[in-house]
């Protein structure tokens, strides 16, 4: 189980009636009350005075990171030790955006560990600076926004890949092979600058490598962007030095809390209702039950290709619910 | 490279499971294809070294369970011995912070170390322990193997732990996928090829080091400008009279100084032959019928067969007989 739940996670591979299925609905895992928990949980942990940087922790835009089936997950579900030294690359990249940001002005700062590669639970909690709050574990709520919320002055992320279908290192987004919102194509750091932009949360950084910076500067506007790398292919790249790299991330997240606070970054926003056109990545696309649990999901409909949904909603947060719904149940043997 | 003399074993049990790389790339493939060669390494300004590590020729190793980390396919899994391979890699990485070291005390700036070893798939130096002014070239398929990245900007190509020509008497001796590879009926190793690769942007050798059979054809091929450096006497196959490490690390130190020395002193003229290209090889004895006929597929190319595994491309460009190479690789690896 744990098995197959590491391979569905990180490649599109679907292995269909080997195990009986889980056919708990996913809403009742996922709830509308789950994630407006979670984000009222979080609020209570969070003061509201001074400026607080939400950083997502992704590992394929990793200085170094080069292949996914050695390097982005641990031994016991199929990866190689030198999973373990990107782990602590993930918790020194965070840190150096920790100090960074400190340094510009920011005071509190809550990590969600958005890296499926150990189940969400990547980042090293002895490791990462003691005054960050860390998110771990899965499944939970908005999976790389859990408990987004207004109180959140920027939003960052680390060791981002490129979108799915482009020619960047480890590329891919989140199950599907599109993700759009109004007809502009999201990677997932555009999805979670959709979800936060609708509380007014502006995106400040990005970083990974240089397919990444280039479509979610694209994507997001004058943000600031750290490419740690420059893919050759989907599993090669020149990569800089990680200590060169911890530096870049210190500076760029401190200018990016710096702009922030002078009001040069604006929060993401789409003209409400938001169309919101999805398909699932092929091989989930195929897979009969999939598409049928996905169907299921409110507001979706068949759109165009088999695999491809559209939603119409007045509510980002909704669209991240329903994301989440999605990657539980492609998760599920 | 130092695998190829073992895919033919990767490829006996995936014959029949795997296709073999598909002849006609769609537009996007190609679209794709065509942005990955198109870039560059981040310029940096100084004198600039591009420096190849290989393993097989580094000090002390001699056989393949030592280079290989076990998993670059199901045949490799008892073929390797990780924890020689781990080892390995940290030595690797200490003889390429050496040659850094001696390059840059004779003035040069800026370091691009593109990994020339396919253990672990191209991914063999330790990032972290890397000495911190270097990027590194790390994973695979990559557009021209043991030179992406490589521009005219580089004032010199350097190449570490290589290993002698396939059939040669060198430990662990190969040439990429071919029992023989030569131009304009030149026989040339993995050096030879990529010095003919670099050549052509103007860049030239000036260091290379491996067993004494690699020293010994390699100035056969490009002459006596570039620095020698023997890291070990080949009595065998997977046997050689080997150095203490410590010993091939100073070796690499005051070599890449030299070397450096040369190259600001104009000395080294870089490795070229006429054109047109006459590029013949003759794919692996060992490998199957299906391997033959995937690179026959290959419809980037205008290739020639002209012999049951041996192919011909005439071209006016180097660059275009690395990408062969890398085409050549991704079919014989698959």
């Amino acid at each position: 189980m744990r098995g197959l739940l590491s391979a569905a996670l990180l490649l599109p591979v679907v292995l269909p009636g080997q195990v009986a299925r889980d056919t708990t609905p996913p809403d009742r895992v996922f709830g509308v009350t789950e994630w407006q928990l979670a984000r009222q949980k979080l609020e209570a942990e969070m003061t509201p005075d001074g400026f607080t940087v939400y950083i997502i922790a992704d590992m394929e835009g990793l200085a170094g990171a080069v292949r996914n089936a050695t390097e982005m997950r641990p031994e016991y579900r199929g990866g190689e030790p030198a999973h373990e030294r990107f782990r602590e690359e993930l918790t020194d990249e965070v840190n150096a955006v920790i100090a960074g940001a400190r340094a510009g002005g920011a005071t509190q700062f809550v990590v969600n560990d958005g890296h499926g590669g150990t189940l969400f639970r990547n980042v090293l909690p002895d490791r990462l600076d003691p005054e960050a709050l860390l998110i771990r574990g899965y499944p939970k709520p908005i999976v790389m926004s859990t408990g987004l919320n207004p109180m959140v002055d920027g939003l960052m992320i680390v060791g981002a890949h490129a979108n799915a279908g482009s020619p960047g290192i480890i590329a891919h987004n989140f199950a599907f092979d599109s993700f759009t919102v109004n007809g502009v194509a999201l990677n997932e750091a555009g999805i979670a600058a959709f979800i936060g932009g609708e509380m007014g949360v502006p995106f400040l950084l990005a970083s990974g490598d240089d397919v990444l910076t280039a479509e979610t500067a694209a994507m997001l506007g004058p943000i600031e962007t750290v490419t740690v790398k420059t893919a050759f292919s989907g599993s090669a790249a020149a990569v800089l030095p990680p200590a060169r790299v911890h530096r870049m991330l210190h500076d760029a997240a401190e200018r990016a809390v710096r702009r922030a606070r002078a009001g040069e970054l604006k929060p993401l926003t789409f003209a409400a209702p938001y169309r919101v056109r999805l398909c699932l990545r092929r091989g989930y696309a195929r897979d009969e039950w999939v598409r049928t649990t996905v169907g299921t999901f409110g507001g979706m409909t068949p759109d165009g290709a088999e695999g491809c949904f559209a939603m119409t909603t007045s509510s980002a947060e909704a669209v991240g619910n329903v994301l989440n719904e999605i990657e539980w149940t492609v998760l599920k043997p | 490279m130092t695998r190829s003399f073992r895919w033919a074993w990767l490829l006996l049990v995936l014959v029949g499971v795997v296709a073999v790389l598909p002849a006609q790339q769609s537009d996007a493939q190609r679209a794709r294809t065509a942005a990955f060669r198109a870039k560059a390494v981040p310029f940096e300004p100084g004198f600039r070294v591009f420096l190849v590590p290989d393993m097989e020729g580094m000090g002390s190793t001699v056989d393949s369970r030592e280079v290989l980390a076990g998993n670059e396919g199901a045949a490799y899994r008892d073929r390797s011995s990780p924890d020689y391979w781990e080892r390995y890699r940290g030595l690797l990485t200490e003889e390429v912070n050496a040659t850094i070291a001696g390059a840059r005390s004779a003035g040069a700036a800026s370091f691009v170390v593109n990994e020339g070893h396919g253990g672990n798939l191209f991914a063999n130096v330790l990032p972290w322990d890397l000495d911190t002014a270097a990027i590194l070239v790390r994973g695979f398929p990559k557009p021209l193997v043991m030179t992406t990245g490589i521009d005219s900007t580089f004032g010199t190509l350097m190449f570490t732990g290589a290993h002698a020509n396939a059939g040669s008497a060198g430990v662990m001796a190969h040439t990429y996928a071919f029992d023989r590879f030569t131009v304009n009926g030149m026989v040339l190793n993995e050096v030879g090829i990529n010095a003919l690769i670099a050549g052509e942007m103007g860049v030239s050798v000036s260091l290379v080091s491996g067993d004494d059979v690699l020293i010994a054809e390699t100035r056969e091929m490009l002459g006596d400008g570039f620095v020698g450096i023997v890291t070990k006497r080949a009595v065998g196959r997977a046997a050689a009279i080997t150095y203490s490490p410590a010993k091939v690390r100073a070796m690499l130190r005051e070599g890449a100084a030299e070397a450096v020395r040369r190259e600001r002193a104009g000395q080294i003229p870089p490795f070229t032959l006429q054109k047109p290209y006459r590029v013949e090889l003759t794919m692996r004895r060992s490998y199957p019928q299906e391997m033959i006929d995937g690179v026959a597929a290959l419809s980037e190319f205008s290739l020639e067969r002209t012999g049951d595994r041996t192919f011909v491309l005439v071209t006016d460009s180097a660059r275009e007989m690395g990408y062969l190479l890398d085409a050549i690789e991704s079919v014989v690896i698959r």
